[in-house]
Formats: C-alpha cells, structure tokens, sequence
C-alpha cells in the first residue's frame, strides 16, 4: 500500500471517516475509491458510498480479485443496512467463493452472515440456518463472532428457541465488549430486548395476558388446545392442523376458542366469520356448511356442538382452550413488524419480506402513515419507510478492510 | 533473467500490537519496521524487540547511517534516531502514492506504488533526480552493492526482483509463496534481503543470491 492510502486505512480503522477522507478526496485510483466509498457508508451516505464501491471493483484490475470481492462484500453490506434487500445475492456468493479461495477466510465469513443475515430478513429461516451451519465462528475475532452470534440469536428467536437464543446473546455480549465498538454492544442490547418483552397474547376463558417468548415457547408443551394466531393453526399436543389457508374457519376456531368452554351465538359467529351484521337465512346455511368444515378438519382434536343459541367447543382430550395472538393485534400488523427492526425499508423490500405484492404493501403503508405509526423519506424508487426513531437505535457497519490485505 | 523461489531463511514476529508492516530498513545492526504510528528495531540475531519511536509511519522506512528517513502522508520526514524528533520534511514525489524508501550514495530512491515507478529524488528539496518504470507494483526498494532490488505485491502474486536501474529491464526475480505480500525491502549489505508483510505482522530475511 502507498502512504497516503495507509494513512487514511489508520484514520477509518480508527473511526475517523472525515481524517480518511481529508487524505484521499481527490484520489480517483482504485484503493482510494474503496476507502471513499467505506468513509461514506461509515458517515451514512449509503447512495454515495455504494457508487464509490462499484467504481472502485471495477478499478482493480482483474489480478486484484481479492480487493475487488472485498468491495463487493461492502456494497452488499450496504445495501442490507439500507434495506435494498433486492440486491444481486448472486454477486455476494461469488465473491465469498473468491475470498475462500484465496484464504481471506475473516471477510468470508463476513460475506457468509451477511446472507444469513439477508434470509433472515426475508423469512428463510431453513436457508439461513443452512448457510450458517457451515461458517465455524471459533477463530474468528471478536466483532465477526458478535455478528456470528446475533444471527444465530436471530433465528433461535424466530424458531422459538429461547435458551439457545439467550446463550448466543450472552456471546454476543460478551464478544461486543471485547470488539470494543458501541454500536456493536447497543445492536445487542436491542436484540436481547426481545426476550425481556411481550412476544404475544394468551386469551383463556375471558381472560387475557402478555406472554414473553419464553412462555410461548413453554405453552407448545402445554397440553391445552391451542389457537395459534401467528400460524393461523390449531394444535393439542403434537397434532397440529393448519388452517393458514382457510380464514373462514380459523375465524370461527377463534370464536370458539375465546368463548370456551361457553358458546358463541349464531349471530356472532355469523358477524367474526363473514362480517355480516344480520344473520338472515343464507347467512345461517353458510355457518352450517362451514362449521361442518371445521368438524371435519378438527375431529381428531375436538368436537364441535349445538347448544340452544349456537355451537361450543369441546375438547377431547385437553383439559384447556386458549388462543395465542400477536402482542397487538392491528391491521398491518406484519408489515409494523418488519419496520420494528428500526431500519428504512423499500416498498419492493417489504413486499419480497411479505410475500406479497408492492401495491399491497403500499396500501397498508398509506393509513399507517396517516395514523402517525410509519415515516417515509425519499421520492420514487429511493423512498423508504420506517417506524419513528428509536433513540439509541443502530446497525453497526462491519466493513470487510477494502485493501488486499490491509 | 535469473528466475527461483524465494529462500525464506527466518520470519520474525508477530510483533506486540503491531498489524501490519508498511517500511522496513536496517541501520548495520538492528532491523526497524514501520508500522502505521511507530518505528520499532529488533535485533536480527536474537529477533529480540529492542525499541521503539512514537512517529507516522505509513510507508517505506530508510537510514542514511545517521537518521531515518520515513514515509508519512504525502511527505518524507528526517528523524532524529536518537530522539525521535522530526527534523525535516520534504513532498514525497509521488504525493503520497509512495511506497517504498532507501538511501544510496546520497539520494533517496523512492517506490510509487500503482504508478510502477521508482524515483531517485534530493534528499534535501525532493527534487526528481530520474525515474525507472517497473513492470509492476512497487512496494519496497533497497540497493545492494550496486544493484537495485524492489518488492512487487499485485494481485496474489508477491516477489522480489532485481532491475536494471537505468532501463528499468527485469535481470532477477525471488518468488515468494501464493498469498505472502510484500510492503517494505531492505538488505543488510551482505547476503540478506529483509522484507516485510502486511497479511501477517512479520518481517521475513530472504538469501539475497550471488
């Protein structure tokens, strides 16, 4: 390395963007670029910084395969930061496959949880967890094993897996302090948070409390008949039916779960399961065929019977009904979950995180907005949303080290 | 053009927080390295750390039997061993893409990196005195009983060569293992070549050939 790109690697691994800048503003050279492009994503010009990368790979020559990747590896850090979740994942493979080969084995593991961290975000947890199966964090130093473990936190959490979650955290805080960087540590903190707050609801016979993940993991060993309204599943033990598919009859499940063990009367179930005021003559030939449905898909876990004004629930072999429901239950639920993270998200990112259309996402978004509950800044494709600012909420840049070996 | 593997005869280090090596030079008993904030000496013998000068250090590292030269930024600063003053400073002529540093005979022959250019200059003004284009990237330079040695590091591919220092013309090169980089050269005036890295913290002497 020459001396001025050394001097400026000082000032950035020192955390002094603007020191990097002052050194190398004018330079157009490949190492330069990549350290421009590294100080703007440290001082949050993301759009700025991204270009700066890309001229920079291109600027390596092709012996420089290694300080190419490296970039690559940062622009993809980048985007996921910015919540351009759209990003060619393609690139990011390609590059973690040159590292590897050439033995810079610390920014490829970095490349390596930046997927993990990529298909958490988009809901695939059976990839996620393939991909990091295969990144061993033990020689990595501390930062990288902080990163390390908030994935695997990440997707005990989602999977329902506390203990594990809690000791991947403990880790995480521990390799965080040893790293030494702040934002690090308060990524962690954030994460931990999870646990110690209401994950969901339990309702039972008229009741209703706020359960932290630990209880929701404890209650699929309860031998209650559940209503699971995150999965939209009913279960008893080790049987579960999914109704994911057929809102009519969750609805009604609900119903009868949230009475139990009274009855729910024609007249509301008509009103829970197709919204209908008055339960005229129709309206009352659909509830029957409908709970014959739910009969039908049930019959292994409960019966469902008439009483004078309606029907009840009756279990057969659990001794409890209870229904499981989101902490707050509000339309756009899902989409305020995603922007729970703290970060700016694209329409286009939140529609590939929900499985669904961009036109969707926009029309959730719109009476969100509206209601004061999600920001949005930026104009056209540019435009992200967000919740409004957490204070002490961040995502620590990680930054592979642009330079061949430096 | 002679061609062979380079012959490693020792590395030393890794050295107490240091990361990377940036400049390398030898004062006829103990070797110093550069590294970002400091100079440090050990001795070659024992590979013992000896001491250290609290300086910028960002690059190449020379001795004219009297004081250190030592790339810094974009200038080329004159310390006092002794005291680890800066005495004086000149522009270094690449503007800060320099790389490597020696002392011969009265001038300074600075390495520019990217630009594979090596610069005979005026230890006083800086001035250019002549300049010998490489082949490829330099990071390291150092003259030996009248022949001019600079280290390459592009790509994956890392070697010392011996050029011809009016045409630039390639007579020998010393191959170094896939993967070893090489930021900083200098000889001990006989049969050794010292050379530093920057992917692992350590100096590496390597048989300088007959």
């Amino acid at each position: 390395m020459d001396s001025l790109i050394t001097a400026a690697a000082l000032a950035l691994a020192a955390g002094d963007p603007l020191g990097a800048l002052d050194r190398v503003a004018l330079r157009e050279d490949a190492p330069a670029l990549a350290l421009r492009g590294i100080a703007m994503a440290q001082l949050g010009d993301f759009d700025r910084a991204k270009l700066l990368l890309r001229r920079a790979a291109r600027a390596f020559s092709p012996k420089e395969a290694v300080a190419r990747a490296r970039c690559v590896v940062a622009e993809a850090e980048i985007a996921l930061v910015s919540r351009d979740l759209g990003w060619p994942a393609k690139a990011l493979d390609a590059a973690r496959t040159t590292l590897e080969k050439h033995g810079d084995r610390l920014n490829a593991a970095h490349a390596g949880h930046l997927k993990v961290r990529r298909l958490l975000l988009i809901g695939r947890l059976d990839e996620a967890e393939h991909v990091l199966a295969g990144l061993d964090p033990t020689p990595l130093p501390p930062a990288a094993r902080a990163a390390h473990e908030l994935a695997v936190a990440g997707i005990a959490m989602r999977r329902l897996r506390t203990r594990p979650a809690r000791a991947a955290l403990e880790w995480a805080r521990n390799a965080a302090r040893q790293a030494g960087i702040p934002g690090l540590m308060a990524e962690v903190a954030t994460a931990s948070l999870a646990l110690e707050t209401p994950a969901a609801r339990l309702i039972t016979q008229g009741t209703e409390r706020p359960l932290l993940l630990e209880e929701v993991e404890a209650l699929q060993a309860s031998p209650a008949l559940v209503v699971d309204a995150f999965r939209y599943a009913v279960r008893a033990g080790d049987r579960t039916v999914s109704l994911a598919s057929r809102p009519v009859l969750f609805a009604l499940a609900r119903a009868f779960a949230e009475a139990w063990p009274g009855d729910v009367s024609r007249e509301e179930l008509v009103a829970r399961a197709f919204g209908g005021k008055h339960a005229d003559e129709s309206h009352r030939a659909r509830l029957r065929v409908e709970i014959g449905r739910l009969r039908a898909e049930l019959a292994a876990l409960a019966d469902i019977s008439a009483t004078k004004r309606g029907f009840t629930l009756a279990p057969r072999l659990a001794r409890a009904v209870m229904v499981l429901a989101r902490p707050i239950e509000e339309r756009h639920a899902a989409v305020l979950a995603l922007l729970a993270d703290g970060e700016a998200w694209s329409t286009s990112a939140l529609a590939l995180a929900l499985a669904t259309g961009q036109r969707s996402v926009q029309r959730a978004l719109e009476p969100l907005a509206e209601a004061g509950k999600v920001q949005s800044f930026g104009h056209g494709r540019a435009r992200r949303w967000m919740t409004p600012p957490v204070a002490g909420f961040t995502t620590t840049l990680l930054l592979p080290a642009p330079l061949p070996n430096g | 053009m002679k061609h062979s593997p380079a012959e490693i005869l020792r590395e030393y280090g890794p050295f107490p927080g240091v990361e990377r090596i940036h400049g390398v030079s030898f004062d006829g008993e103990n070797v110093w390295f550069a590294s970002g904030d400091r100079l440090n000496a050990f001795d070659p013998q024992s590979g013992q750390t000896l001491r250290s000068i609290d300086v910028a250090a960002h690059a190449g590292t020379a001795f004219d039997g009297r004081y250190f030269f030592q790339l810094a930024n974009d200038r080329i600063q004159k310390i006092d061993p002794d005291t680890g003053a800066v005495l004086s400073t000149i522009p270094a002529p690449g503007g800060g893409r320099d790389s490597g540093l020696t002392w011969a005979e009265g001038t300074l022959w600075v390495g520019q990196y990217r630009e594979r250019k090596i610069h005979q200059i005026d230890p006083e003004t800086g001035k250019i005195l002549r300049t010998v284009e490489s082949s490829r990237f330099v990071t390291g330079v150092t003259w030996v009983d009248g022949e001019l040695w600079h280290g390459t590091w592009e790509g994956d591919e890392s070697d010392l060569r011996r050029v011809d220092p009016k045409t630039g013309k390639l007579l020998e090169r010393l191959d170094l293992p896939a993967g070893m980089t090489v930021s900083g050269l200098e000889s001990d005036g006989a049969d050794r070549l010292f050379c530093g890295s920057t992917s692992t913290p350590v100096v590496r002497a390597v048989r300088r050939p007959k």
